[in-house]
């Protein structure tokens, strides 16, 4: 039992007192940050990062305060779900579905109560299998050579848009965008100086905790300012606990069932918690045929979504830690602070710096419980920041990822930048054109051209090397897959998904 | 016209892939010789998917969004000048004054009473400032609240 003593040794990593404190803090501003409107879990971790930056926390801690953080997020989605009808982030949508229903009956007190329990399991199952897979993961990992891992970063990209996904070209587009961003600067291995145009500024690259807080956080404030959000929303009233631990009992299948299927999909690539949650509900629809009544108010189909979207954000920590390779936004972002850690993810990470891949996982787990102990009681306080207008909010969040920005380098330079991404953001997302795979690019793209240099150095410039082991030509195929499924099936889903919602009688 | 949006980006980014494609053959052989990978590989074969994903994009487009026009429109740009000088003002009037202000009329342009807009901006402002300066003990600058 190897993997349990560096379990053991992770706790003993996240339950110092100073790492612990930094925990609940994650969890605590995660929650927040998941249940206002119009932060996302993604957006929220990276105005986070140049704070912790600057804050100069150990290595492990500000990796424990992001993943507290990250958990937090998933955690307080459903909130704002169950209150307004109105999903906090997007794998928090199914969870409208009957979680809403039983807001209305006056049951909201359950609703949220009995969410967060299931979130909880989902999280924990998902954790345990985080920790039985990882390891296995890393060790196939260290076989890769840099061929293997060039097709890998392509098959990153390839299924990033995810089965669900509109246009695979446009993700394609995105990647290649950011790829080309982590160009400028001084090439490492010759010297040459790329797309400098001579600005000193542009010597060491871009920054790409700049660029995240302006693609993410800038460009989230002129949606809002577009669209004229800025009104509060109506009180809520959540009322009294009525849930009978009967009922609570009844749902521990379905809580098995949400979290082992939500980690599956977090780990497969191009699925995500979006669909972990999607499928942990249909999946439960099915099992339970005609005696449920979802889209009513069910409890399970309040229970369903949750376990699978909390499962699914520890699945998608798997690829992120073993490979270097997330899945999803937030990890990516995660994944930002570990480079900028000066620490190199994939599979090294896991004999190199076991401390801090342990510690985060350990933290995760401590994460869990703190924030089921945070939430059932808070949930009052929450509900009264979601009645913050976003008038408010959103011009105070833009200035807090001023600051964070600033206090890195004290260097006005880099906030005109940070405008910048935040309104080309702002118009790429008005043409479709997703993020998250330019954040990817950026963070990937010096990678994917030391290893094709590596290839290229062992095969003496031969191309075909790149594809030449069985390893590399599957996932070649597979990236290929990626960007071919979403036009054959896409649609398919991406209707039923919609269905599903238009079924919900109550939705609008 | 349908498509029009994806079209100019389709062309706008042909024109940068080719650019940088073209940009790539231009540096000069590193020193000790070339290889087969050098620094202007990986950016060819970019400029090469890129000019792929852009004629995709001018020929396959998605119907268009709904852009802003009028109104809207003009508060975004509001928005983004407010954004800009407040990067501007940042250094020179001191991290108070300048955060009170584009808060203000950040979330005063958002529909807040102005009052109530600049209140705001100026509690949050001090907070933060008190937080980072003394809590944090990062330094952010006072401007012309500084006294000697």
């Amino acid at each position: 039992m190897e993997t349990l003593g560096f379990l053991m040794e992770g706790f003993a990593v996240a339950l110092t007192p100073y790492n612990l404190m930094f925990a609940l803090f994650g969890a605590f501003v995660g929650t927040l940050i998941g249940c206002l409107p119009g932060l996302g879990p993604a957006n929220g971790v990276a105005i986070l990062i140049p704070l912790a930056f600057t804050l100069g926390l150990p290595p492990e801690t500000a990796m424990i305060l992001l993943t507290a953080v990250y958990a937090g997020a998933m955690y307080g989605g459903r909130i704002s779900s169950i209150l307004l009808n109105i999903p906090g982030d997007e794998p928090a949508m199914m969870t409208c579905l009957d979680g809403y229903p039983m807001a209305q009956k006056g049951r909201a007190a359950d609703a949220l109560a009995v969410s967060a329990i299931a979130s909880f399991a989902g999280g924990l199952i998902g954790t345990i299998g985080l920790i039985m897979l990882a390891p296995v993961l890393a060790k196939f990992a260290l076989t890769f050579g840099p061929a293997e891992y060039f097709a890998l970063f392509l098959l990153a990209f390839a299924t990033l848009g995810g089965i669900t996904g509109k246009n695979p070209m446009k993700t394609v587009v995105a990647a290649t965008l950011g790829i080309m961003i982590s160009t400028v600067g001084i090439d490492i291995s010759t010297g040459t100086q790329r797309y400098t145009f001579g600005v000193l500024e542009l010597y060491e690259g871009i920054d790409f905790i700049l660029a995240i807080v302006g693609l993410f956080a800038i460009s989230e404030l002129l949606f809002f300012v577009e669209h004229r959000m800025g009104g509060g929303r109506e009180k809520m009233t959540v009322g009294k606990l009525s849930l009978s631990l009967k009922e609570l009992v009844t749902t521990i299948p379905t809580q098995l069932r949400g979290g082992v299927l939500g980690f599956i999909s977090g780990v497969l690539p191009g699925a995500g918690a979006s669909l972990g949650s999607f499928i942990s509900y249909t999946l439960e629809k099915q099992v339970v045929g005609r005696r449920g009544k979802f889209g009513e108010g069910d409890i399970r189909g309040v229970v369903a979504p949750e376990a699978g979207n909390n499962g699914a954000s520890s699945g998608a920590l798997v690829p992120m830690l073993t490979l270097g390779v997330p899945g999803s936004g937030t990890t990516a972002v995660l994944l930002a602070m570990l480079i900028s850690l000066n620490i190199t993810p994939g599979p090294l990470m896991f004999t190199q710096n076991a401390d801090i891949v342990w510690g985060v996982i350990a933290a995760l787990l401590i994460g869990n419980v703190l924030l089921l102990v945070l939430n059932i009681p808070l949930v009052g306080f929450f509900v009264k920041l979601l009645s913050v207008p976003p008038m408010y909010l959103l011009p105070i969040v833009t200035m807090v990822a001023f600051v964070g920005i600033y206090s890195i380098s004290h260097s006005t330079f880099d906030l005109y930048f940070m405008v910048a991404f935040g309104v080309a953001g702002y118009f790429l997302r008005k043409l479709e054109i997703p993020l998250v795979p330019i954040i990817l690019g950026l963070l990937l793209g010096p990678e994917m051209e030391k290893n094709l240099g590596h290839a290229m150095v062992l095969s003496d410039g031969d191309w075909s090397i790149l594809w030449a082991s069985p390893l590399a030509m599957g996932l070649w195929i597979v990236a290929g897959l990626g960007l071919v499924l979403p036009y054959l099936i896409g649609p398919l889903l991406r209707r039923r998904m919609n269905a599903a919602m238009k079924e919900s009688p109550v939705s609008d | 016209m349908t498509g029009f949006g994806d079209r100019i980006l389709g062309l706008g980014l042909l024109v940068l892939a080719v650019a940088y494609g073209w940009a790539a053959q231009q540096w000069p052989e590193p020193f000790g010789g070339a290889e087969s990978v050098g620094p202007e590989t990986f950016p060819t074969i970019l400029s090469v998917v890129l000019v792929a994903g852009s004629l995709y994009l001018m020929i396959k487009p998605d119907p268009d969004a709904q852009w802003p026009v009028g109104k809207s429109a003009l508060e975004l740009v509001i928005s983004v000048m407010v954004l800009v000088i407040y990067a501007l003002l940042l250094e020179p009037l001191g991290f108070i004054i300048a955060t009170t202000l584009a808060v203000g009329t950040l979330s005063w342009r958002m529909g807040a009473a102005p009052k109530r807009a600049f209140l705001t901006g100026l509690i949050s402002a001090v907070v933060v400032f008190v937080l980072f300066n003394y809590g944090l003990s990062l330094s952010l600058p006072l401007g012309v609240l500084e006294v000697n």
